[in-house]
């Protein structure tokens, strides 16, 4: 499965609940699959992705706060597992997993020899495998009725068709994000 | 702080700020980060979520978190308020601090965030400001210098 495909399939399953997407090709595919005022674009601070949901759902904690996140990017604030796994927040954290740092020409992430789901179940998360687009529309639908935090890691590949940059300016990303909350 | 509105203390300890620290953590309103540049992601989503945040850190952190303040608080104009301890103010401190202590104030500056020096007679002012800062949509940011040795 590719990425952009993957994304799809989790962006049906979020209804009107906000979403954080990680910086870089990520964050394209949404904008690219299904715009919305409630998607927060990320462009730059690398990492961050599920920081952010974390500080959204503190605030919310009637809402599901989905996390579009990738192997590299968590890797970078892995931390941030113990943070929420530890405050048992109610985030979908999904995490699309090339093995790669695809945006920058595709250097190997450690998500190869290193099981992430492993270390969100050590933290606190119900983690979910997902390989396939059944797989994936399967754990999205249980996903949708469990209570977070949720980890779910899916395999997909690198390459596929690309989705343009994301061409909306970063404050009206975020003006529009928090009027939808 | 928190009863002037500020609703959220997200952060990373530091030796200089240890009595605020414990009296949020006291009172249950701290949430302490892993990383300074974890607490500003959370601290982001806060603020968008209607919150004013406040996140504290030594300037070791803010100088570990001058990408996300510049791609992130900046960026998208995400109003939040840094409580920055200033280590190395005193020449004679720990080595490790000196070089950060020397460039501090122009990082904050050089970064896009307005500062300034709080001390014991200046406080509830220097609050004000902030909040009044937060509240017209900017960041900003209260340093604390470190006078004392360990």
């Amino acid at each position: 499965m590719i990425r952009r495909e993957a994304v799809g399939i989790v962006a049906r399953h979020m209804g009107d609940d906000p979403a954080v997407s990680a910086n870089g090709f990520i964050s394209r595919d949404l904008h690219g699959v299904l715009d919305r005022g409630s998607n927060f674009y990320m462009i730059g601070s690398m990492g961050l992705a599920s920081s952010i949901a974390a500080g959204i759902a503190i605030r919310n904690p009637k809402r599901r706060v989905f996390v579009l996140d990738g192997d590299g990017n968590l890797l970078m604030n892995l931390g941030s597992l113990a943070t929420i796994g530890s405050m048992k927040l109610n985030l979908v954290h999904v995490v699309f997993d090339n093995r790669a740092h695809e945006s920058t020409g595709g250097q190997p992430t450690a998500a190869g020899r290193v099981d992430l789901g492993k270390i969100a179940m050590a933290a606190g998360y119900k983690t979910h495998y997902a390989r396939t687009g059944a797989e994936l529309d399967n754990v999205m639908k249980r996903a949708a009725r469990a209570k977070g935090p949720i980890f779910v890691l899916v395999r997909v590949r690198t390459g596929g068709e690309k989705s343009g940059r994301v061409a909306i300016a970063p404050g009206d990303i975020r003006r529009r994000f928090e009027s939808s909350l | 702080m928190h009863r002037k509105g500020v609703t959220d203390f997200v952060g990373v300890p530091d030796s200089t700020l240890k009595h605020f620290i414990d009296e949020g953590l006291g009172r249950k309103k701290i949430l302490i980060a892993t990383r300074e540049e974890e607490a500003i992601g959370i601290a982001a989503g806060m603020s968008m979520s209607g919150g004013t945040p406040l996140v504290f850190m030594q300037n070791a952190g803010l100088a570990n978190s001058i990408s996300t303040i510049t791609s992130l608080v900046r960026m998208y104009e995400i109003p939040m308020i840094l409580v920055v301890g200033w280590r190395g103010y005193l020449r004679d401190d720990a080595p490790e601090h000196l070089a950060v202590g020397r460039i501090q104030q122009r990082l904050l500056r050089l970064a896009g965030v307005t500062s300034r020096i709080m001390t014991e007679e200046n406080w509830r002012e220097r609050c004000d400001w902030a909040l009044d800062s937060a509240r017209s949509g900017r960041p900003c940011a209260l340093v604390v210098r470190r006078m004392f040795h360990d």
